[in-house]
């Protein structure tokens, strides 16, 4: 009996050993069947949980592309500058930290309450950048003070250099920091807040080309945030470096030498020079914005540097060689931060260095207007080569009067000779028969009235007036009068030195609409513009003329011809009346430019190409208020293209 | 009994089993440690060695001996632990004691001791009485004093590992199914009692457990890293060594009660299957002796320790991988801790007494 108890029992504890068993296989199941659950079905969430734990993205900024000369010089680049950084997870009070930092470098209120929000945002042990750019002086003091600065340290980083400085300002343009409205406009700008983008000339144009593509870093974080190790996921891919088509031993002559104009000048350094500067509001004004030429005139007074504008370019290529706008200003102010002051002096002077006159500056073209005129003549039929008229000095267009800038006229005068002279009637009377629509025409076909596309931004397209666009603007019919003064390049017709550029270089060019290129294209990329489709015959009589203007016996400009050994240049001056002369004024006989004020006196214009024989460069300067275009304009447009044969050749 | 009959008695496959598992202990803790051997892998590979021999010289005690300590172990035990309660080492918790410099867990052989307790206490007990409640009221009391002392240090995990073990031996014995039901009806209802004796931070544990994004970096973190870390592993691991929640410390005490989740972020699914079949194979095995071995004593304390081990793998993964709180259960053989693994090996060698002089052949 015992014993079969005993062996129930045996049984029964049997029978639960195998319920334990199969418990213990099925609990084990469960547990792989949990296990398959995360570590397959769920493994993707869960590596990316993984990921974002293990690892910190960073965003690398770019390195900018940078720009050369066409013999790769270097006009942009990038420095090394050092910036300010805090850590706040080492700073034991941030707040109190920034307030100290204040005191030793500059650092505004509002950048303080930036770092303090940053830090509310990031993890602790972000760096956050507090100050870049810091000078020497401002590093010593750190340095000094450092023991006081928990959290505080220096990181380098990129500056935008030009190192040609003033001289390429109104091509390079400059960087400054991202600005608000361009975030919103392209939000990944806004991760990379110190990042500059171009805001004007080149480097906004090639913004995208310059720019590069941001990298991603991924650091490696532990649990507590200390950086294991950098790993670059993405590499940030450089901007494009850029071979601009100037050359800076040519930009450097133009740059010296159209400032100069007429003149001479002068020593700072003279007492003499001192004393003026002194009383000078003007001349202090002028040294502010960093241009230190100071000329003497021809009343023997000390005047600031000449304004104006002068550029060269490839009558074939269509490659700009040089291009001057004076008064320049530094465009490494802008890089880094940009002082009020600095601000205010080149924002408010009454000369604007900061606008491109080569393609923003509008100026009427003056007598530089007589070979559209021609050509539209020559092309209708309205004239030949031997179409005669006389010019008594003045011509009779019903009760109104148009003068002539010869008081006593220049009789009988052909198509070449009208050029040579730059005789006003002559073309008052073809302009009379070929109409304005004509001659807008011609104007447009040689890059007139419109932007030339060369590569800046804000250039301006001019006006070449006619019939509907007196009716549009002014609400008026257009006059036969208006014609008169539209055909000496005055009125209503305005026009940049890059389309004055442009159209000398076609009419020396003859068979190709060249436009104008800032970057340096390869020997055989040249011919791809489309054809000028202008008759050869008349082009070459307007040429003609253009060299009769230097080697003509009356020609208004042949006390400045270019030497045989550069090949000789044929141009065409321009005088421009920047107020009208009264009836009384002209009773009383002209006053001479250099005894009106500086704003009242003529613009002086100067368009030409070298060398007559297969020539190869196109030049138009504008001297603003510099007197007549044969006196100071053409000399200034002969030294720069002999410059540039110099330095270039003709082949 | 010769010793050569004794040696080719001793379980064998048990004690590579247990090997292997050291041996991944040690693997896992040299990772731990970011690829060194100090501090914890080295000491648990040589504690692992010692184990073997605490293994190998119990083979030669006879069981009857600890049938005839099990009451007084028990007692002893508890007298610890009581001691433990009013002297206390920690400022809060109080588990370890000191005796020559040599710090253990009292609460460790109170494990062992409830199971050889229990065991002798069924063994004693006429067979026609199994079917009473009666018989089952002292050793339900056997089973709470230790778990409520263990309790009170507190050490949940190791407390509901008491109950756990205790409990297997008391369905082991025979408890019958209607008394099971009943259990199972009393431990709901006592839930709520239960839940107000425990500390703020085991109730946080348990709320963050049931719901851990509502911390994420309090309470709640160590059960999401862990879930991150097991499940970033994948089906083959991302590597040894090559963790990185682990190896970044977002892991917390991968060295202990988490060193399942780092084998399982390096070694995959795969790692982690390999390890449980492990376990389940040495379970099964101390399982299958008690159908081996004669004694009522003997059958009782294999299936208790069986079930102990197993409990403990079960907490441990189930917590690691989110199935249940953290309570603090460390995984046998792997995790390391001195006064753990030498109970494992204690529990392996009395198994292996058992075997030897307790087979039903002789």
């Amino acid at each position: 009996m015992r014993r079969g108890k005993e062996k129930d029992l045996r049984r029964v504890m049997s029978r639960r050993g195998f319920i334990l068993a199969g418990a213990t296989v099925s609990m084990t199941g469960f547990l792989a069947a949990r296990l398959y659950y995360l570590q397959v079905a769920q493994t993707s969430r869960y590596r990316r949980l993984s990921d974002r734990n293990q690892f910190d993205v960073r965003v690398v900024p770019p390195v900018r592309g940078r720009l050369f000369d066409r013999k790769m010089r270097l006009v942009a680049g990038n420095a090394e500058s050092f910036e300010l950084r805090i850590t706040p997870l080492y700073a034991d009070n941030l707040q109190e930290t920034l307030k100290l930092l204040a005191t030793i470098v500059d650092l505004p209120e509002l950048r303080q309450a930036y770092v303090l929000d940053m830090a509310k945002t990031l993890p602790s042990f972000r760096e956050i950048m507090v100050r870049d750019d810091l000078s020497q002086r401002e590093l010593a003091r750190l340095a000094v003070r450092s023991a006081l600065l928990p959290g505080v340290s220096f990181g380098k980083s990129l500056r935008r250099i030009y190192p040609q400085g003033a001289l390429t300002c109104h091509i390079t343009g400059y960087v400054s920091p991202v600005t608000q409205r361009e975030i919103e406009k392209d939000e990944t700008l806004e991760i990379m807040p110190t990042l500059g983008t171009g805001k004007t000339g080149v480097e906004l144009v090639f913004e995208r080309k310059l720019r590069g593509f941001p990298g991603r870093e991924k650091i490696e974080v532990n649990a507590t945030g200390r950086p294991i190790k950098v790993q670059s996921d993405v590499p940030s891919a450089a901007g494009n470096d850029l071979r601009l088509s100037i050359d800076i031993g040519v930009q450097l002559h133009a740059a010296e030498r159209l400032r100069r104009g007429r003149w001479d000048t002068v020593e700072l350094g003279s007492h003499e020079v001192q004393a003026a500067l002194a009383q000078d509001a003007e001349l202090q004004a002028h040294l502010a914005v960093g241009d230190n030429m100071i000329l003497r005139d021809g009343n023997d007074r000390l005047v600031p540097a000449e304004s104006g504008a002068a550029v060269v370019m490839d009558i074939h290529s269509g490659e700009v060689i040089s291009l001057v706008s004076a008064p320049m200003f530094d465009p490494n102010l802008f890089t880094g931060r940009l002082l009020n002051r600095d601000w205010r002096r080149l924002n408010e002077h009454p000369r604007r260095p900061l606008l491109n006159r080569v393609t923003s500056g509008l100026y009427a073209p003056g007598s530089t207007f007589k070979m559209v005129v021609g050509l539209a003549a020559l092309e209708a039929g309205v004239i030949s080569e031997n179409t005669e008229f006389f010019c008594k000095g003045e011509r009779e267009l019903g009760t109104s009067v148009f003068h002539c800038w010869r008081k006593g006229g220049h009789g009988v005068m052909n198509i070449v000779s009208a050029l040579e002279q730059s005789c006003d009637v002559y073309f008052y009377e073809i302009a009379l028969k070929t109409g304005i629509q004509k001659i807008r025409d011609m104007a447009l076909r040689l890059g007139l009235g419109a932007a030339t596309g060369v590569n800046l931004p804000d250039e301006k397209s001019g006006i070449i007036p006619n019939h509907e666009w007196k009716l549009a603007t002014k609400g008026s019919v257009w006059t036969p009068g208006e014609t008169v003064v539209a055909s000496i390049g005055q009125g209503y017709v305005l026009t940049t030195p890059m389309q004055l550029a442009v159209m000398t270089a076609r009419i020396a060019n003859g068979s190709k609409a060249v436009a104008p290129s800032l970057l340096s294209k390869s020997a055989d990329a040249s011919s791809d513009f489309a054809p000028l489709n202008i008759s050869e015959s008349a082009l070459a009589i307007i040429r003609r003329g253009m060299f009769k203007v230097l080697h003509g016996a009356a020609g208004t400009a042949n006390k400045y011809k270019l030497s045989k050994d550069y090949g000789g240049m044929a141009g065409k001056t321009g005088t421009v009346q920047v107020r009208r002369i009264s009836l009384a004024q002209r009773e009383k006989g002209i006053v001479k430019n250099i005894d009106r004020p500086w704003a009242e006196r003529d613009h002086a214009l100067f368009v030409a190409y070298a060398p007559i024989k297969n020539p190869r460069y196109a030049i138009s300067v504008v001297v603003e208020h510099g007197g007549s275009g044969s006196s100071t304009a053409a000399p200034v447009a002969r030294d720069i293209l002999a410059k540039t044969i110099a330095e270039r050749g003709v082949t | 009994m010769s010793l050569w009959r004794t040696l080719f008695r001793i379980p064998w496959h048990i004690i590579v089993l247990s090997l292997l598992l050291v041996a991944i202990g040690a693997m896992a803790l040299y990772s731990a440690s970011e690829g060194s051997w100090q501090p914890w892998a080295g000491r648990h590979a040589m504690r692992g060695a010692f184990g073997v021999g605490v293994v190998l010289v119990m083979a030669f005690v006879d069981f009857k001996i600890l049938h005839r300590l099990s009451y007084f172990m028990l007692i002893a035990a508890i007298a610890v632990l009581v001691a433990l309660l009013v002297i206390g080492s920690g400022p809060n918790v109080a588990r370890w004691i000191s005796i020559g410099g040599v710090s253990f867990q009292p609460s460790e052989p109170a494990k062992i001791a409830i199971i050889l307790a229990l065991a002798r206490y069924f063994d004693s007990q006429p067979q026609d009485r199994m079917q009473s409640l009666i018989v089952y009221l002292p050793a339900i009391g056997m089973i709470a004093i230790p778990f409520l002392l263990v309790m009170k240090q507190p050490d949940l995990g190791t407390a509901l590992m008491l109950l756990l073990g205790g409990l297997s031996v008391l369905f082991a014995a025979g408890l019958p199914w209607r008394y099971v039901g009943g259990a199972v009806i009393a431990a709901l209802v006592a839930m709520p009692v239960l839940w107000s004796q425990l500390h703020a931070y085991q109730k946080s544990r348990v709320m963050t457990f049931l719901n851990p994004e509502s911390d994420v970096l309090g309470a709640g973190y160590q059960i999401i890293q862990s879930k991150i870390a097991l499940g970033s592993g994948g089906l083959f691991g991302k590597g040894f060594l090559m963790g990185s929640q682990s190896q970044l410390n977002y892991l917390p005490e991968k060295q202990t009660d988490f060193v399942f989740t780092m084998i399982g972020e390096e070694f995959g699914l795969v790692g982690n299957l390999f390890i449980l079949a492990l376990y389940l194979a040495l379970s099964l095995s101390i399982l299958r002796v008690s159908f081996l071995v004669r004694s009522r004593f003997s059958q009782l304390t294999c299936m208790g320790l069986s079930m102990m081990l197993f409990f403990y793998v079960f907490v441990n993964v189930a917590m690691v991988s989110g199935m249940l709180p953290v309570v603090g259960a460390p995984l046998p053989l792997i995790s390391y801790g001195g006064t753990s693994m030498l109970t494992v090996f204690i529990g392996l060698g009395i198994v292996t007494s058992i075997l030897i002089h307790d087979r039903q052949e002789d």
